[in-house]
């Protein structure tokens, strides 16, 4: 347990009981978070007789990819990817362009209140969708905004948090450079575009990483304001189908895996590819 | 994530108030209605959907309003004498007792677990960061696909843990479907969702430790043991606090898990205090009594909140 | 700072609200919970007088609760009709399970927009529809259109009222039976008994457990997940639910006796108690795997029960209580037309509802599915007879027809029947007190009552 472990990668050090102990023991926990991923993947392959059996087979006898086709014919999915594209890119659109916007103001705007405003961001923190859906659901219901985009896109369109990490970051770089900037001719926003926003990028994407994440797994205001298969996002379509199917016999989970094995394919394969940046993502904002 | 942000809002101190320029004075308010248009999209949509939705809330506690009649009047305070007496009462305090006993259970893994984690998968090789990798995925699958495969996993009749313990001679649990065991099996999901997250944060909290305080108690002939417990662990309690509070705020907004896996049965013993809101809302249609319990939700959290920054400022200090 | 911000957040939030109720004026909405102004529609549809005519084409969207095995029906259905005329295009939209229908249609209305034109409704959400004006009353289409509503069954035709008030038409029924596996009910020599008095000893010989005392076959199965299923049971014993003075009877001694009898027999493993999310499918499972004789369910899932089990499917009507009463109630949905939506879309919406509750319609359903035919012209003709050698199985339903009711029409009838599955879960799967949880609930169900009052 020491902690010279995390840097030893010196061949030449004996190894002792600990070393091959902790490989064991990494292996097996790996195997069992691992579990439920591959469990899905292969109850998604196997047949409905094979999904009753009393003694549960670890790897499909027969693959059935029509399971698949299944799902896709039951559930509308390419109309979920849709929606949940759409929203995720709204959301991400507009909590990085308002707050961009907002966290240049508060850290080099210089005007009336600027201190009690931010605070009134910060308050907005302690406020969660979860508290205040109910008068947002009649809002949105009396603007026609139920089953549409910007029913769902509205709510989230600002996130405090994203202010806050971004005017800190915009804080801790030397109003020198901005101020060269003005020189040079630069407006406001040409400052953030040209200075400030190149200056911030690991932030920026480190934040809009979480905020990505955040959006395509939003379950409970989507639940709420898309009830209708048209607006419907694939969190809540997959609830749907498990519903669904539910009502039928136990015998239906492969079809019910199958769906939620494309309900996490994209996520999942983006993780493959930007893993490094994903997971240190969440530590970097956690240090911050 | 909006929580990571609040304790991240505590490492803030006054902010640094910004060098100002000496300017003509029409030019100087020019220059400051300028610089205010910057917040005014964010300010407008927080005061829209955040702000006038939690006074509207409050309004709505004073009223009889049901969702399913066009008409509703004030009432006083009958929501609010509803929710301290009678049954109202029954479901807030059972609700609190649940959302408080799955924050316990949440927090435990992500930090306990976390930690435990974090000293297994500590290696720099390869291999030890293809596990890492394994072991944080978890967090980026949907709650919905992960809900429907513990759903199966934990079947009664033809769940493979149900199998695993059949094999080894007990008898089958019926997890979802008892109270005893309804909210371990929401946290079995949980768990799997954080302790990679809770790993990461600790084993990047552990590389920004100087090795010098570990050489030095070499030196002195401290074993590892002594090491972890006088040296990492107290160097870690910045990254603990940070946990213990984001994770805290983060679980008491727990709802999907709840809905996909339980619906807050059997027997309301595992309805959690958002999922108390939501069915007095979405299913009793009772929004009177949705908006009575929201408010005092958000009481709730803002008292922990409240609570936390002030012990926070008192005792740990988040300068990195 | 504390004391800053909260000063501070008092201005802003007013400024806020004011923002925002500018804002909801400009939208031409009140802003208020829901817009008074939307209900002038349903006036104006009496005032129409007996013009119900479709005169322009339109589309309308019917909601409905049909799972996946019934999608081939309902879109051969919808073609159809739209092939049929050219005025209305139908498109049908799954929403969910009845509750789901019941929460998106709710808040649709309360939105005023975004409402279906044609809606389907589990049979006791009708007296919350009719009561809050939900539904459009439909006896002015009935009379204007001169539509005959007497050829549907009496009981079921009732069903679909509220307070004398036909605000919907039946359209998919059934009603409660028992299953039971008939290849072991010959083998072992097993009936299901006619009274309940005979139950326990019913459960007893169908019962087989295990060397360890564990059952390996229940002798029947109770649907706690929705308390349609058992309410049938209290009523037959005379139990009320709802007294005349608006108060529940639940906890009184003839309530009290099903419940400990429920309870004996979840305890003795004789019966098995199935709750949770999914209940449904594992007591359908367990049926056809043969880990149950008998279960207790809904006769619409006929079709599916015949066409899973590797055994011959018996059914069997609900033993008559202590009392002689064997009464059961109807299930299913009825079809009816939000009050909120425009003249047009109703007037569209009462042909395709005509459509889908008439005979050859809802005989599609019959044959295809475990739905009961709705029309006396099929009933109590030959048409009836036709039917029952196709599905002599239905022989035991057709014979007490006129024992089917209604169910019981009271506006709390969802938040009670909430409540009351809640605490039998309890009682039956935490083996709670009967006595003490059954007070406890009543009081419970007297404040939901007083409420609604």
């Amino acid at each position: 347990m020491k902690k010279e472990k995390t840097i030893d990668h010196n061949p030449r050090k004996p190894h002792n009981a600990w070393y091959y102990m902790q490989w064991v023991v990494a292996i097996l926990v790996t195997l069992i978070m691992l579990f439920p991923i591959y469990w899905m993947i292969a109850t998604s392959l196997k047949s409905a007789q094979e999904v009753q059996l009393v003694i549960p087979t670890l790897f499909p006898h027969s693959f059935h990819p029509e399971n698949y086709s299944y799902v896709l014919k039951r559930a509308n999915f390419f109309k979920y990817y849709w929606n949940t594209i759409v929203m995720t890119a709204g959301i991400l659109f507009l909590q990085v362009t308002t707050g961009i916007l907002a966290a240049y103001g508060f850290a080099r705007g210089d005007f009336k209140g600027r201190n009690v405003m931010f605070y009134l961001v910060l308050g907005a923190l302690m406020i969660p969708l979860q508290v205040t859906f109910i008068p947002i659901y009649i809002m949105c219901s009396n603007w026609g905004l139920c089953d549409t985009f910007l029913g769902l896109i509205l709510p989230e369109a600002v996130s405090a948090y994203y202010i806050f990490m971004l005017r800190n970051t915009f804080l801790s770089i030397d109003p020198s450079y901005t101020d060269a900037g003005r020189i040079d001719g630069l407006g406001r926003l040409g400052c953030i575009t040209h200075v400030l926003v190149p200056m911030s990028k690991a932030t920026i994407f480190t934040v809009t990483l979480v905020t990505f994440t955040n959006g395509w797994n939003a379950y409970f205001w989507p639940k709420i304001i898309a009830k209708n298969e048209v607006r419907r996002v694939l969190t809540v379509g997959l609830a749907q189908l498990k519903n669904t199917f539910a009502g039928q016999s136990v015998s239906n989970y492969h079809q019910i895996m199958a769906g939620a094995v494309l309900a996490i394919l994209p996520v999942v394969i983006l993780f493959l590819i930007f893993q490094k940046y994903m997971m240190t993502g969440y530590s970097k904002a956690a240090m911050k | 994530m909006a929580n990571t942000s609040s304790t991240a809002v505590l490492a803030e101190r006054a902010p640094a108030s910004s060098p100002k320029k000496k300017r003509g004075l029409s030019a100087r308010t020019r220059s400051k209605i300028g610089d205010f248009m910057f917040v005014v999209p964010a300010l407008v949509l927080l005061a829209v959907f955040t702000y006038y939705p939690i006074c509207k809330l409050f309004q709505i506690s004073l009223t009889d309003w049901n969702l399913l009649n066009d008409t509703w009047k004030f009432v006083g305070l009958k929501n609010w004498i509803w929710l301290f007496t009678g049954t109202g009462a029954k479901y807030l305090w059972n609700s609190l007792k649940i959302t408080f006993l799955y924050s316990l259970g949440e927090l435990t893994v992500t930090i306990v677990g976390g930690m435990l984690f974090a000293l297994l998968f500590n290696r720099m090789s390869r291999s030890f960061s293809l596990m890492r990798a394994i072991v944080f995925m978890p967090k980026y699958v949907a709650m919905s696909s992960a809900a429907v495969v513990f759903l199966w996993i934990l079947n009664t009749d033809s769940g493979v843990l149900n199998y695993l313990i059949k094999s080894v001679g007990l008898q089958p649990v019926d997890w979802l479907n008892q109270k005893s065991t309804a909210l371990i099996s929401i946290l079995m999901l949980t768990g799997w969702r954080v302790i990679g997250y809770g790993m990461m944060i600790y084993l990047s909290a552990m590389i920004g430790i100087s090795k010098d305080y570990y050489e030095a108690s070499s030196l002195d002939g401290a074993n590892g043991r002594q090491q972890f417990f006088r040296i990492t662990l107290p160097l870690l309690s910045p990254t603990t606090l940070f946990l213990l509070v984001t994770t805290f705020l983060s679980s008491m907004k727990v709802f999907q898990s709840v809905d996909i896996l339980t619906s807050g049965g059997p027997s309301r013993s595992t309805e959690v205090f958002v999922y108390l809101i939501y069915r007095y809302a979405m299913v009793d249609f009772r929004m009177d009594r949705a908006a009575t319990s929201a408010v005092m939700f958000f009481l709730i959290l803002l008292t922990i909140t409240i609570a936390t920054m002030k012990y926070s400022n008192n005792k740990v200090t988040y300068d990195s | 700072m504390k004391k800053s911000f909260l000063r501070n957040y008092k201005s802003v939030a007013c400024v806020a609200m004011a923002a925002s109720l500018l804002l909801t004026a400009c939208s031409g909405s009140t802003g208020a919970p829901a817009s008074p102004a939307s209900s002038a529609a349903s006036v104006a549809s009496s005032a129409a007088g007996g013009d119900y005519a479709v005169t322009e084409p339109i589309k309308i969207v019917w909601w409905h609760a049909l799972e996946s095995q019934y999608d081939e029906l309902v879109a051969s259905v919808v073609d159809d009709f739209n092939k049929s005329q050219d005025m209305i295009t139908v498109e049908a939209q799954y929403i969910g399970k009845y509750k789901d229908v019941n929460e998106a249609l709710v808040a649709a209305n309360a939105a005023g927009s975004g409402l279906p034109g044609v809606v389907v409704a589990n049979t006791d959400y009708v007296a919350s529809y009719g009561e809050s004006g939900l539904f459009e009353n439909l006896d002015p289409y009935i009379k204007g259109t001169g539509y005959d509503a007497n050829d549907f069954a009496e009981g079921l035709l009732r069903s679909a009222q509220y307070d004398g008030k036909q605000v919907s038409l039946p359209f998919l029924h059934s009603t409660q039976v028992i299953y039971y596996n008939k290849d072991m009910a010959k083998e072992r020599g097993l009936t299901i008994p006619d009274k309940i008095t005979d139950f326990g000893a019913f459960l007893e010989s169908a019962t087989q457990k295990a060397a360890d005392g564990s059952t390996s076959v229940y002798g029947t199965v109770f649907p706690g997940w929705d308390q349609w299923y058992f309410e049938t049971l209290y009523l037959n014993e005379g139990v009320n639910i709802i007294n005349e003075d608006n108060t529940c009877d639940l906890n009184g001694d003839a309530a009290l006796k099903v419940t400990q009898q429920l309870q004996d027999w979840c305890n003795e493993g004789v019966a098995y108690w199935a709750s949770g999310e999914d209940a449904s499918a594992v007591m359908r499972q367990n049926f056809y795997d043969g880990k149950c004789f008998s279960v207790l369910h809904t006769s619409s899932l006929y079709n599916n029960y015949v066409d899973n089990c590797s055994f011959e499917v018996g059914m069997a009507w609900y033993p008559a209580g202590s009392t002689g009463d064997k009464n059961s109630e109807v299930g299913g949905c009825v079809l009816g037309i939000p009050s909120k939506n425009d003249q047009a879309t109703k007037n569209a919406a009462w042909v395709f509802l005509q459509y889908l509750c008439g005979k050859e319609v809802n005989m599609k359903w019959a044959e295809g599915t475990g739905y009961l035919p709705t029309r006396k012209s099929v009933l109590e003709t030959q048409e009836g007879k036709d039917f029952l050698t196709q599905k002599p199985e239905f022989q035991c339903i057709f014979d007490n027809l006129n024992l089917v009711n209604p169910r019981i029409q009271s506006g709390a009838w969802s938040e009670l029947a909430t409540t009351w599955k809640n605490y039998m879960d309890q009682i039956m799967l935490e083996k709670s007190d009967v006595t003490k949880s059954s007070n406890d609930m009543v009081v419970e169900i007297d404040e939901i009552l007083a409420d609604h009052s």
